[in-house]
């Protein structure tokens, strides 16, 4: 045994000198996996995400990977699903790999996909998942974002959104119906802060913006002082020094899963598969926390986010069965709520 | 051709066989043409709207029709909110851009005032700024509470704000910008216009207000109502503008609407189309309006007799005119390039007061650093660029074959050929995006996922667009010149290159910028059709605007309208030489 135990150091320690390739087998796939793909050569990665940021991904990937290049086609959530949908009818299906934030969108579409499991897959947590299909290969949190210049008292938590300090459309945030990300936030707060809270925050005046983007524009140009947004959003905007700061808050941070998948049809599967490994690798991960300010589904997180103390923050993934049946009902209440015309 | 030249051609019934065959030969090519780029996406759209199916994906088999997306539609209290917002919003801007486009026309093509060459160029301006960038950048300017005008009134101490996060905000943005459409349609029939009428009602004693109220403007009326038709309609079609303006003050307009059905999830493609084909339905009325308006009346002032269009000497008001376009291009030119170039270079487009403008420690090139670190960058340039010849050179081509057939002959199906051409005109961008891609992706031939596709839907989309801004060129030459022509032995095509294709050729030279310039900026149907290796500008420019990147999107616009602005100077300058190289041979 112990003489085994040196051996494997030993041949830990040949792999190490030998270099990056002979540790990314283990890491990212076998060998083999690693020769196809890079014989491949490269693939075509369908996002819904950021296109800033999942070029950041890629370059990330490059890095490890030098020999399998990424072409990228990005659109917004709906119309890349309708896109998908009719390419796949036409037997043109463009995407090696498809990266989307709505679970239930990608569910109806399963079919198209094949079955797939990243070497890593007992370390992530069984409620991010949907079907073995997929796989949380980006996961964002809602983190809650001031203007630094504007807030003398910056809010500490969810329910610090309701104090009347705060009334006068102070306060912006993107409107519930506007998609999956959405969605769960808002659910969150009705099941978690409590039935009222929508209420309560309504009757302060809330400035409600169609998408993430021009809120959180209109937080670091001061329009609004305070929204809750997505932290990747905001993030790379404080790296660079916006006059803007994010918190995390105590009663729980919603995070979206996203769900990610190969098609049976991808034209390169192996390189397919390289890509989502490493994505969903503890380096993949790690880079995304570290750069990119995303979250994780790993059951233990490589690293987390500035001012996020694991042993008073804890994520909140919605109930999958929950997240579907109330979405139509409650994001009409919401609407009714906040005076929103859908 | 030869054996009938010897035949005067107006007399129909005079034509040899050839001819009589040749007719229906090309109304039955264009027609096939048109079915292609019009009708077979359209009735995938009709099919969307009346059904829930994709008809790529479950086929026309599944088809059950209902009317449910049409009842679900009329009876959306939101639906009739944001189609009178729409009413408000683009009849408002389209009056100020009547005002504002016939005001410069007149005064760059009609008056002495001086530096008119530099006017003329600038006032096209505002039509190469997408209507995306155009929205942040009047956001910039006149958001309530840190726009650059409330910060700068606020620092001279005046109580008076701006807000263009509302209905008048809306009306005002989009009046500026869509000014050049009633201004290239007006120009163009100016400057083709016989001065004599004008002089005629001088010698009789009328003032030159009155003659311009009561002779030049209702002479170019038709290309006034086509100008403001036009401005309407590509207006109701705009999501740029309310999209950035209108949003926060929760304006819904009905392409703000469809897009909302489109982008959120679960997408409702089949509600959108029933929105859509509402909107052409609006569309389809104010042409047929526009039509009866201008049936039975002739415009024909561009006769034989030569002229020089004739420059009214204002004295000393040329000042004031002068002014006047300089107070415009201040306003919609010099203001809000300049809120693009800061938030361009400023790192953050938050001011703490006035001053902060002009810390320079704030500005740097990191934004441009990042666009063109990106290889999406050059690529999509690239791209855009040739898509957009393409277009300019096919649509321009597909809309001479179409206006002159419409305008200038007599054939049968000549009706049907212009109701063709114009439906394309009210559906949204991104709804007809969706009806390209279930039409013609199953096309053999590997045409989906290459430029073509992209060039082609740019073509059928805005074909509407360019045989309208050609058919008033054509309008306004008179039948007397061909005849001419024909009487002296010319054929038909002969006469089209030596006679009419001069004559329109600032029409047409106009329409093919036009063309260019709604290629490039066009993000709707791209987004459908692009792959990675035929991304183009509007979609990498969507890209940073969803990414929240002001500075990237301003500095990015800005690459754009440099471009733009470049491509343009060319073609003016083409088109200067060679309408002087028509009118002094």
């Amino acid at each position: 045994m112990k003489h085994a135990m040196t051996l494997a150091t030993a041949i830990g320690l040949a792999l190490a000198l030998a270099g990056l390739p002979a540790l990314a087998q283990n890491e990212f796939g076998s060998k083999e996996l690693i020769e196809a793909a890079e014989k491949e050569g490269q693939l075509t990665y369908y996002t819904a995400n950021f296109a800033e940021t999942e070029q950041e991904v890629i370059k990330e990937f490059n890095k490890r990977f030098p020999k399998v290049k990424v072409a990228m086609v990005r659109a917004p959530g709906g119309q890349l699903i309708t896109r998908i949908k009719t390419e796949a009818a036409a037997g043109k299906l463009g995407a090696d790999v498809v990266n989307h934030s709505d679970r239930g969108l990608m569910l109806e579409l399963a079919d198209l996909f094949q079955d797939y499991t990243p070497p890593n897959a007992a370390d992530y947590r069984p409620d991010a998942l949907v079907s073995p299909k997929f796989w949380p290969g980006v996961t964002l949190g809602w983190a809650i974002a001031y203007n630094t210049q504007l807030v003398k008292n910056p809010p500490k938590s969810w329910k610090d959104l309701l104090n009347p300090e705060y009334k006068g459309k102070q306060i912006g945030q993107v409107v519930g119906p506007s998609g999956g990300t959405t969605w769960t936030r808002v659910m969150f707060e009705r099941q978690v802060l409590g039935e009222d809270y929508w209420q309560k925050q309504a009757a302060l005046g809330i400035a409600l913006f169609p998408s993430g983007a021009p809120t959180s524009d209109s937080l670091v140009r001061g329009e609004i002082s305070i929204a809750p947004l997505l932290y990747n959003i905001i993030y790379t905007k404080i790296v660079e020094g916006a006059p803007a700061e994010a918190i995390f808050a105590p009663e729980g941070v919603p995070i979206i899963p996203y769900a990610d998948g190969i098609p049976k049809t991808a034209k390169s599967p192996n390189a397919a598969k390289l890509f989502m490994n490493w994505r969903l690798s503890k380096e993949g991960q790690a880079f995304q926390i570290a750069k990119l300010g995303n979250i994780t589904s790993l059951k233990e997180p490589p690293s987390f986010p500035k001012g996020w103390d694991p042993k008073v923050i804890k994520v909140w993934v919605p109930n999958f069965k929950e997240f579907e049946s109330l979405r139509e009902p409650w994001l009409e209440q919401w609407n009714k709520t906040y005076g929103y015309r859908q | 051709m030869t054996a009938t030249s010897a035949v005067l051609p107006a007399s129909t019934n005079a034509a040899a066989a050839p001819r009589r065959l040749a007719a229906p030969l090309w109304v039955g090519a264009l027609l096939i043409v048109l079915a292609f780029l019009v009708i077979y996406p359209l009735l995938m759209l009709i099919f969307g709207a009346l059904s829930d199916s994709n008809p790529v994906v479950d086929g026309f088999g599944n088809f059950k029709p209902s009317v449910k997306h049409f009842v679900d539609v009329l009876g959306n209290e939101n639906v009739h909110l944001a189609f009178f917002n729409a009413l408000a919003a683009c009849g408002g801007g389209t009056i100020l851009a009547v005002v504002i486009g016939l005001a410069f026309s007149w005064i760059v093509v009609r008056t002495n005032t001086p530096f008119k060459g530099f006017i003329a160029g600038a006032s096209l301006i505002p039509l190469f700024v997408p209507p995306l960038v155009a929205g942040v950048a009047w956001g910039i300017l006149g958001s309530p509470k840190t726009g650059l005008l409330n910060t700068s009134l606020k620092w001279l101490g005046i109580d008076f704000r701006f807000n263009f996060y509302s209905m008048s905000g809306l009306i005002v943005v989009f009046g500026i910008y869509y000014a050049p459409y009633v201004y290239m349609f007006t120009a163009s029939a100016l400057k083709n216009m016989d001065p004599s009428l004008e002089e005629a009602s001088e010698v009789a004693g009328a003032s030159a207000f009155t003659t311009l109220f009561t002779v030049t403007f209702p002479l170019i009326a038709p290309a006034i109502l086509a100008g403001s038709l036009l401005s309407f309609v590509v207006m109701l079609g705009i999501y740029g503008v309310p999209a950035a303006l209108g949003a926060p003050a929760d304006i819904n307009v009905l392409t703000t609407y469809i897009f909302k059905l489109t982008a959120w999830s679960p997408p409702l493609y089949n509600t959108a189309a029933a929105v859509a084909i509402l909107l052409m339905v609006v569309t389809a009325i104010l042409v047929w309006a526009q039509q009866r308006v201008l049936s039975g009346k002739s415009f024909a002032t561009v006769a034989g007799k030569a002229f020089r269009p004739r420059a009214l000497n204002l004295g000393p008001w040329r000042w004031f005119t002068l002014g006047l376009a300089i107070t415009y291009l201040l306003i919609v030119v010099v203001l809000p390039t300049l809120a693009l170039v800061i938030a361009a270079f400023r790192k953050f487009m938050f001011f703490k007061d006035f001053d902060a403008l002009f810390d320079m420690k704030q500005y740097s090139w990191v934004h441009f650093n990042a666009v063109f670190d990106n290889p999406l960058t050059m690529l999509s340039i690239w791209n855009t660029l040739k898509v957009g010849v393409i277009t300019a050179l096919a649509g321009g081509a597909l809309a001479f074959a179409i206006g002159y057939t419409v305008n200038r002959t007599r054939v049968a199906g000549r009706r049907s050929i212009d109701l063709l051409a114009t439906l394309p005109v009210a559906i949204p961008g991104l709804v007809i995006g969706v009806a390209y891609l279930w039409a013609w992706i199953g096309l053999p031939g590997g045409l989906y996922g290459t430029i073509w596709i992209l060039a082609l839907a740019f073509v059928a989309r805005f074909m509407p667009d360019t045989v309208k801004a050609l058919s008033t060129s054509f309008l306004q030459i008179h039948k007397e010149l061909e005849e001419a022509a024909w009487i002296s032995g010319r054929g038909m095509l002969s006469t089209i290159r030596t006679i009419v294709l001069p004559l329109a050729r600032p029409g047409v030279v106009a329409s093919m910028t036009l063309l260019f310039v709604l290629a490039i900026r066009e993000l709707g149907s791209s987004l459908f059709l692009y792959t990675s290796d035929t991304t183009v500008m509007a979609v990498l420019l969507l890209d940073y605007y969803e990414g929240g990147n002001t500075g990237k999107t301003a500095a990015f616009s800005l690459v754009q309208t440099a471009i733009l602005a470049v491509l343009l100077s060319i073609t003016t300058w083409l088109s200067r030489e060679t309408t002087q190289s028509a009118r002094f041979n």
